[in-house]
């Protein structure tokens, strides 16, 4: 997979301003998948009323949208058939309409080449986002114009990066192949349980049946948004820290065992390669590329099975090595 | 008291705000109860059944009230219909509680996601296993079960 051939049209970054006379909101969105959320009343679904207004009317709406792509709003009635209509383009779709729930959704969406800004509640489990894509709308400031108020509104992360002070007594990790497999040996060696958890879906369960002191979940932060509501909800009865890496193989692409300067460019914008209609999320991506980055050398990944070459004592310590950056703590002794 | 069921439930109101926009009566905003929450979580002033001021949009019909607030009416209004409460953020549990108090009846509402209803105790029924929970930490620990399902 060379790196060259990864570039497509909707990838990377792509800044949104939207304004009348009374609001305006500027973001950014960054993947396939955003999920908008947090109080009543902070200006969701004026935001989305404000870019169908102006998707119908254009400028003559008085709105002002500004976007290298274009933006459109998705609602319920006809979303399969208007949807297929939409390429190349961020949808918006806003509270209230259930099909963001359907298996349906999930597949359409998972071959378009469209990003989705996605206002709702829901956990929406059928959706692998990112962790880093659950905004907040804020108010940032206001000023008077003409006897009017404008109000000026951003977005904000609503889950932040976790610090855990000292060892964990238990780690849960979400799948049971390669990551199981080099984490349980690292734990074996320190002496902490290491549990699977199959599956992001059961991390939760896992987290209420451990009886240990302090726990700590290791899963794929780019597909574990739908997760983070209930996970975040548990903090309030266990113990429990969770350390969200977009995914292991992104853990050990970063750590530096494949060569490459290209390579070490791109991990520090992803986003500018991925291609929405190809991977789904951004953990899928990073397989793929660590398996075609290793593939017919020694060091070739297999994510069902853990080579054991990584279990090396100089590789699994670089690993382990960007596991403590990247939680800036120091989870595991080398 | 409120009763809460988590997850899906069919005969539930998921799209609350349009449901509002096409069900509502004038009358509604000259309750007093009414004008708190509107004040509460929209920051807005009622001017009439037909308009009220806000402060971010200035003035506004009903109809462009916060998907949350829409909903908040709706149960108070509608209490023998259960409506989709994850249109309501936050800002809106604290009303929630008090509603089953001022109407001085069961409420019931569907959640799909696990709201925070504050640091403080308070009685909810969780109508998936009818259990009554008193605080945050009993009621994470029976609505996670039921998120998703």
């Amino acid at each position: 997979m060379p790196l060259s051939l990864l570039v497509s049209n909707m990838i990377g970054s792509h800044e949104i301003l939207v304004r009348n006379n009374r609001v305006q909101y500027k973001f950014t969105v960054n993947r396939n998948i955003t999920i908008l959320r947090g109080d009543s009343a902070s200006g969701k679904t004026t935001l989305i009323d404000m870019i169908a207004d102006y998707s119908r009317d254009g400028a003559e709406s008085g709105i002002v949208v500004r976007c290298d792509k274009k933006c459109v709003v998705l609602e319920r009635g006809n979303w399969e058939r208007d949807l297929k209509d939409y390429k190349d383009s961020i949808v918006f779709i806003d509270e209230g309409n259930s099909f963001v729930r359907s298996y349906g959704f999930a597949d359409m969406i998972q071959n378009s080449d469209n990003y989705y800004v996605i206002a709702t509640r829901d956990s929406l489990f059928n959706l692998p986002y990112s962790i880093c894509e659950i905004y907040g709308i804020r108010n940032k400031s206001g000023n008077r114009y003409q006897g009017t108020k404008r109000i000026y509104s951003e977005t904000y992360p609503l889950y932040n990066r976790e610090i855990l002070h000292g060892k964990p007594d238990k780690v849960i990790i979400e799948d049971s192949n390669a990551a199981y497999d080099f984490f349980r040996a690292v734990c074996g060696k320190e002496g902490i349980v290491c549990e699977t958890a199959c599956g992001k879906s059961n991390i939760y369960k896992c987290v209420q049946n451990a009886n240990e002191e302090r726990v700590l979940v290791i899963a794929d932060g780019a597909a574990f948004g739908p997760e983070m509501e209930r996970a975040m909800a548990l903090k309030r009865v266990k113990n429990v820290v969770f350390f969200l890496p977009e995914s292991f193989e992104w853990l050990i692409l970063k750590s530096g065992l494949i060569d490459g300067n290209e390579l070490q460019d791109m991990l520090k914008h992803p986003g500018d390669f991925i291609k929405s209609e190809r991977y789904f999320s951004w953990e899928r991506f990073f397989t793929a590329l660590l398996v075609d980055q290793t593939k017919d050398s020694y060091m070739s990944y297999n994510k069902s099975s853990l080579n054991s070459v990584y279990l090396h004592e100089k590789n699994k310590d670089a690993i382990l090595k960007t596991v403590n950056e990247e939680a800036d703590a120091e989870l595991f002794g080398r | 008291m409120l009763k809460v069921f988590f997850g899906e439930m069919p005969q539930a109101l998921y799209s609350t705000s349009l449901y509002f926009d096409n069900t509502y009566f004038d009358g509604w905003l000259d309750d007093e109860f009414a004008q708190k929450m509107i004040r509460s979580v929209d920051k807005a002033t009622v001017l009439s059944g037909h308009a009220v001021e806000s402060k971010a949009l200035g003035i506004i019909p009903p109809t462009k009230l916060s998907g949350g607030l829409k909903t908040l009416l709706l149960i108070y209004n509608e209490p023998n219909k259960i409506f989709n409460a994850s249109t309501c953020g936050d800002n809106c549990a604290k009303w929630l509680l008090k509603i089953p108090k001022v109407l001085d009846r069961d409420v019931t509402v569907n959640l799909r996601h696990i709201m925070d209803f504050g640091d403080g105790n308070f009685e909810i029924n969780i109508l998936n296993d009818d259990t009554v929970v008193h605080n945050m930490n009993e009621l994470v620990q029976h609505a996670v079960k039921f998120i998703g399902e």
